[in-house]
Order: structure tokens, then C-alpha cells, then sequence
């Protein structure tokens, strides 16, 4: 149980650097790392495909697109974010961490979830018979970002 | 009802709040999209942590890549986005798009 709390404030507080850091490199590593710890949480929870795409994907990948999108733009001290932003962080942070232990238990005793079961199989089953329609959906959202990215780079012919 | 799904979901809704929280301050684009990816930190914690407390990992595990591949695209598509903001307006301020004209 401590190691799962340890990890949660893991990744609650790089998330936390990530948003309130002024450098942009800063932010994103920061965003890395907390991706990594929830990667180890996933492990943790008996769950290591998806914690094997959390850190491959999301730390990894994510991170260099980030670092690629930084480097190509270099507008750092370009935007002021406001200081009082950052001041009264803090306080709104812990109010809202309050609310939420005192209202969250009331609040998952009324929200229905799947109900317990016992599964059985490997995850292969699962991913590959029985959610075979998300895969489909997959490969359509894959086909459309490849051709939006391809849309949004495409160059100028010299007539235009 | 456990105190596991408890502690879970109570980070779940502070990564969601600190996602939102920089969607409502911050004015740096990259800065916007970065709270976006923590509020889906958040979603893919809440998602697998309910599938880990009611016994249902592998279905979890499934719902998790598929919204991570989807996030992935989501990433490539925004940043390309951000890239085109930055060469028409020069800078990544938001207000900025307010003066958008034709």
C-alpha cells in the first residue's frame, strides 16, 4: 500500500511540475517522468501491456514529439503566464484535495461499475476477440492522424 | 467498495483537477496540451484501477492501449497544429487566436 501511495504522489507531483514550471524542456521531462511512474504503478496493478505502452508510448514518444514541437518553435519567454496562477496554486490544490477524500467514497458508493468478475484467458483473447471493433476503430483514428499530419505539413505549389 | 479503489480514484480526480487547472490559467499552447496529457494520466489511472479492484484487468488493459493509441494520434495531430499556429502568428500566446482573419 505505501508503495502505491509513494508512486501516486509520484506522478500527482511531476504532473504538478509539468503545469507549473516555466521551462517548456523542464515541463516536458516532467511529464515524462510522471508518465513513467504511472507506467510502474500499471505494473504493479498486474497489468504489464499497458504499462509497457505507457512508458514506451507515452514516455517515450509523446516526450520527443514534445521535445521536437519546443525545439521547432523557440518562443521560450515568448508568452507571460501570470505569477498569480502560480501563487495561489497551492492553496486551490489542497481545497480541492480536501473536497475530494470527503466527497469521493460517497461519491463511488452510487456510481455503478462493471460488476466483479472472475476473468479468465490470456490478454491476447481479450484485445484480439472480444474488443475486436476498438481495433478497427484504432486503425481509422491511426489512418486519420497520419493523413491530418500529412494535410497540415503538405507544401505550396508556386502558383498558389 | 474498497479503500484500494478509494485511493485510486482520489489521485485519478487530482491529476484531472491539475490538468484543468493549467486549461484555465496557462496561455502557452504547448503549455495547454501538456495539461491535456495530464487529465488522460488521469483517465487512464481511473480506467485501470477500477478494472484492477473489480477483477476485469485484462478488459482494462485493453480499453488503456486503445485510448493511448488514440492519445498518440491525438498528440501527432495537435502538435502539427501548434506548428502551423506558431509559423502564421510567430508566437504560442493564445490570445493571439483571437485575432484570427481569413
Amino acid at each position: 500500500m505505501i508503495w502505491q501511495i509513494l508512486l501516486l504522489s509520484g506522478v500527482v507531483l511531476f504532473s504538478i511540475l509539468a503545469i507549473l514550471s516555466k521551462d517548456l524542456i523542464k515541463s516536458a521531462i516532467s511529464l515524462a517522468l510522471a508518465s513513467l511512474f504511472l507506467g510502474i504503478l500499471f505494473f504493479q496493478m498486474n497489468a504489464p501491456y499497458a504499462g509497457v505502452f505507457e512508458i514506451s508510448v507515452v514516455a517515450g514518444l509523446i516526450t520527443v514529439l514534445f521535445m521536437l514541437t519546443i525545439a521547432l518553435t523557440k518562443a521560450e519567454g515568448d508568452v507571460r503566464e501570470s505569477k498569480l496562477a502560480r501563487l495561489i496554486f497551492p492553496l486551490v490544490f489542497v481545497a480541492f484535495i480536501l473536497i475530494d477524500v470527503l466527497v469521493m467514497k460517497g461519491l463511488l458508493q452510487k456510481v455503478p461499475a462493471l460488476p466483479e468478475t472472475s476473468e479468465s484467458g490470456a490478454f491476447g483473447d481479450v484485445l484480439w476477440k472480444q474488443r475486436t471493433f476498438d481495433l478497427i476503430g484504432q486503425l481509422a483514428i491511426i489512418l486519420a492522424g497520419v493523413f491530418s499530419v500529412l494535410a497540415l505539413f503538405r507544401k505550396r505549389n508556386k502558383d498558389e | 467498495m474498497n479503500n484500494t479503489w478509494f485511493l485510486y480514484m482520489a489521485f485519478a480526480a487530482g491529476l484531472l483537477f491539475v490538468g484543468l487547472y493549467c486549461l484555465l490559467t496557462m496561455k502557452n499552447v504547448i503549455k495547454l496540451f501538456i495539461g491535456i496529457e495530464v487529465i488522460s494520466k488521469g483517465v487512464s489511472l481511473a480506467l485501470l484501477a477500477t478494472g484492477f479492484v473489480k477483477k476485469n484487468t485484462l478488459l482494462a488493459q485493453s480499453l488503456v492501449i486503445t485510448f493511448i493509441v488514440v492519445e498518440v494520434s491525438l498528440v501527432a495531430t495537435a502538435l502539427a497544429i501548434i506548428i502551423n499556429i506558431y509559423r502564421h502568428t510567430k508566437s504560442l500566446d493564445i490570445r493571439k487566436l483571437t485575432k484570427l482573419k481569413g
